[in-house]
């Protein structure tokens, strides 16, 4: 499987802050990716660069094999993005918005667009800025699905939508992805959605990449290691560390196992997606507090 | 990009449209009563005779101009329309930054490039198309008083000929180049018309009479000078015979009408002559147009590297 | 019409491929769905669920490697004719052992869900050992 998506050291710099530093990851065809870290750690930097908005500061980029800096006129017509604002002309109707979507992209099928938004149960004549956000991102992402494009990038398309919204926009994503010849990548929140959506995962936390792999994969690989107050020094000869916490009598470890855990005085608990996460996301439990040793 | 561009300028060409219909709304009917007046009154005849003391013509003439100056004072108001024109134009670009809908425009499968190659284009021929229709309504009003008094008073001279297309694009310009940095429509289109305000006035009470160096005629002050009926004099003021200028006590040097009886020989007047009326029109053309051409290939750039 | 219809549940630790599967098995038990039945395609599950469609492709895969249903490629995943059920005194003998068995354990001290943990464990297995 060829890579939808290839970074390699990639850094973007504004000023004498680095929003995005040292990324490199793959990101394989027809997977949907989640990515996950907190505000400000450069995913909102990473899918501008992505898509051509803006320009990486250091390492290199490669989105379907090209290069959006060189190969913008050949790369923009395949990739798909949708904002965080979801940004539409207010002024629009939909059936305007849907012609300004064909006048402008030469691979439009008008046919999907106008199927799409029958299926929504919005009228083509009404004005995009009297739409609910639901519905605005609803349409915001027929535009990006029309275009037809190899790779859709979405910017925390559902952080501001209700749980009715959010379910209708991932089941319509979702159908788009069977359809095959899509690759996603969407970042958000929200982790429930993104265990349902979501095969791959990439963790940004301090505008680096801390975690990526396909979500199956990582679960299996995590463990929880609950045993009498230790030093975890032996086990992290063998196996990663992610967190450590300590009480008076116990001793609690989140591990990435590299292959199996034999330590005989260690209870072993699976892991889930969540509490993954926020492990590297740098999360640690109350109680003396220690530093998570991330990834 | 031409029908997404058209659209996207729709609302602010709809008003420009209204503002210049609402002008012509003016100017047909009263255009067309001055006209009938000026052909009743046999004024064409008057041509060239609009001296004082010419007789019936002088006292026609000056009935005519009696009887629409107040007309032709609020019409002065009018070389204000370009400008906002201009302006108003530049809105829907500005707008889109602030709005950021233009990175929407710019992931769909466009290039910078051409989608600001197109907005920016379809502005600057709106504005252009404007100030034609503009200068052409108001020329054809003035028609009459342009054959008694000619078009180098101030405010004919600004509202005909080709400085009326300058002065659209200037203002477009200004508006696209401050709106593209600080992308807050409002405030930047107010800096903007103040700038053009500004600019304008400079060009008028300052510049626009060194475009082009005026000539100088020293004449005696009982006989005829030249012509100066058309003329855009700058000054008119005594002087000796050699054409130094000479001051009067109590009197200011460049009043023209202070000239003593008797002891004074000489005038000297530094005027542009009707002649000088392209020139003029074409050199502050050139300058409004030049500058309104750099403000927006700046606004292009600056654009194009700030998504 | 699809026959049967998925649902989830999201915190319940099984793996959601898995549930499919389990549902699928137990309708074919139940009866609700019979050999020659098209199971919903994965479109279909997709835009009821939200899920992704490997998800719905992977659980397809795991019932046809179970015989449960197969894949008809271009057409959709069908139930398979069943293996004949049990002979009647086979269950018959099945269900007398089975009770001795669950007296031996309440006569021990394990109450139904001992029992049931125990009967799991024994049955599948857990990916984790737990090292006593």
């Amino acid at each position: 499987m060829s890579a939808a998506l290839q970074l390699e050291g990639l850094g973007k710099r504004y000023g004498t802050t680095w929003a995005l530093r040292d990324c490199s990851l793959e990101i394989p065809e027809g997977t949907v990716t989640a990515l996950v870290g907190p505000n400000g750690a450069g995913k909102t930097t990473l899918l501008e660069m992505v898509v051509g908005l803006s320009r990486p500061s250091a390492g290199r980029l490669y989105a379907l094999g090209l290069s959006p800096d060189r190969d913008a006129r050949e790369l923009v017509p395949r990739v798909g993005f949708v904002a965080q604002e979801h940004p539409l002309h207010r002024g629009f109707t939909i059936a305007e918005m849907l012609r300004l979507g064909r006048e402008l992209n030469p691979r439009w099928d008008d046919a999907l667009a106008r199927a799409r938004i029958e299926r929504l149960g919005l009228a083509l004549g009404r004005r995009v800025g009297k739409l609910s956000g639901g519905q605005q991102a609803q349409v915001a992402l027929t535009l990006a699905l029309a275009k037809r494009p190899e790779l859709l990038l979405l910017d925390e398309p559902v952080a501001s939508l209700d749980p009715l919204a959010r379910r209708e926009f991932l089941t319509t994503l979702m159908e788009a992805v069977s359809d095959g010849g899509l690759t996603v990548v969407l970042s958000s929140h929200i982790v429930a959605d993104l265990e349902r959506v979501c095969d791959h995962l990439v963790i940004l936390s301090q505008s680096r990449t801390q975690l990526a792999g396909p979500i199956d994969d990582l679960v299996a690989a995590h463990r929880l290691l609950t045993g009498p107050r230790s030093d975890p020094a032996t086990v992290a000869r063998v196996h990663q560390v992610i967190r450590e916490s300590h009480t008076e009598r116990q001793t609690t470890l989140l591990v990435r196992a590299n292959g199996h855990v034999y330590d005989a005085c260690w209870e072993i608990h699976p892991v889930d997606l969540e509490e993954i996460v926020l492990a590297y996301l740098g999360y640690a439990p109350a109680g003396p507090l220690r530093e998570a040793v991330a990834g | 990009m031409i029908w997404v561009g058209w659209r996207q300028q729709r609302t602010e060409t709809l008003i420009a449209a209204a503002l210049l219909a609402a002008l012509a709304a003016v100017l047909v009917p009263t255009g067309l009563t001055i006209a009938s007046a000026f052909h009743d009154g046999r004024l064409a005849a008057c041509i060239g005779h609009t001296e004082e003391g010419a007789g019936a013509c002088g006292a026609a003439v000056q009935a005519f101009g009696a009887r629409f100056a107040n007309l032709s004072a609020l019409l002065a108001w009018a070389t204000v329309v370009p400008g906002i024109v201009g302006i108003l134009l530049a809105a829907p670009f500005v707008l889109q930054l602030e709005q950021r809908t233009h990175r929407l425009d710019w992931t769909q499968s466009i290039t910078r490039d051409r989608w600001i190659a197109g907005k920016l284009g379809l502005a600057i021929v709106t504005a252009l198309a404007a100030a034609l229709v503009f200068t052409l309504m108001i020329t054809w009003w003035r028609a009459p008083f342009v054959r008694l008094q000619g078009r180098m008073g101030n405010s004919i001279y600004d509202s005909e000929g080709t400085v009326v297309a300058g002065y659209a694009l200037f203002a477009l310009g200004l508006a696209l180049a401050v709106g593209a940095v600080w992308r807050r429509a409002v405030p930047a289109l107010m800096v903007a018309f103040a700038g053009y305000f500004a600019a304008r006035l400079f060009v008028d009470t300052w510049l626009r009479q060194r475009l082009v160096s005026p000539l100088t005629a020293t004449f005696s002050a009982k006989g005829r000078g030249p012509d100066l009926s058309r003329a855009w004099v700058l000054s008119e003021h005594p002087v000796d015979r050699h054409g130094h200028a000479i001051e009067f006590i109590g009197c200011p040097r460049d009043a023209g009408a202070c000239r003593v009886n008797g002891t004074t020989d000489y005038v000297q007047a530094i005027y542009h002559p009707a002649s000088h009326f392209w020139p003029l029109q074409l050199v502050e053309t050139g300058l409004f147009a030049g500058a309104a051409l750099a403000l927006i290939a700046f606004a292009a750039w600056w654009t194009h590297g700030h998504a | 019409m699809d026959m049967i219809e998925f649902h989830l549940e999201a915190r319940s630790g099984v793996p959601t491929y898995l549930q499919l599967v389990q549902q699928v098995r137990q309708a074919v038990r139940l009866g609700v769905l019979r050999p020659g039945d098209q199971l919903p395609t994965v479109k279909a599950v997709v835009g009821s669920l939200a899920i992704n469609p490997n998800t719905v492709l992977r659980a397809y895969r795991e019932l046809d490697q179970e015989g449960i249903a197969e894949g008809r490629r271009g057409v959709g995943t069908f139930v398979r004719e069943q293996p004949a059920p049990l002979p009647a005194d086979e269950v018959k003998e099945l269900r007398s052992s089975l009770q001795r068995w669950v007296a031996r354990a309440r006569a021990a001290g394990l109450d139904a869900d001992g029992m049931a943990a125990l009967f799991s464990d024994v049955v599948r297995p857990p990916a984790v050992t737990r090292v006593a």
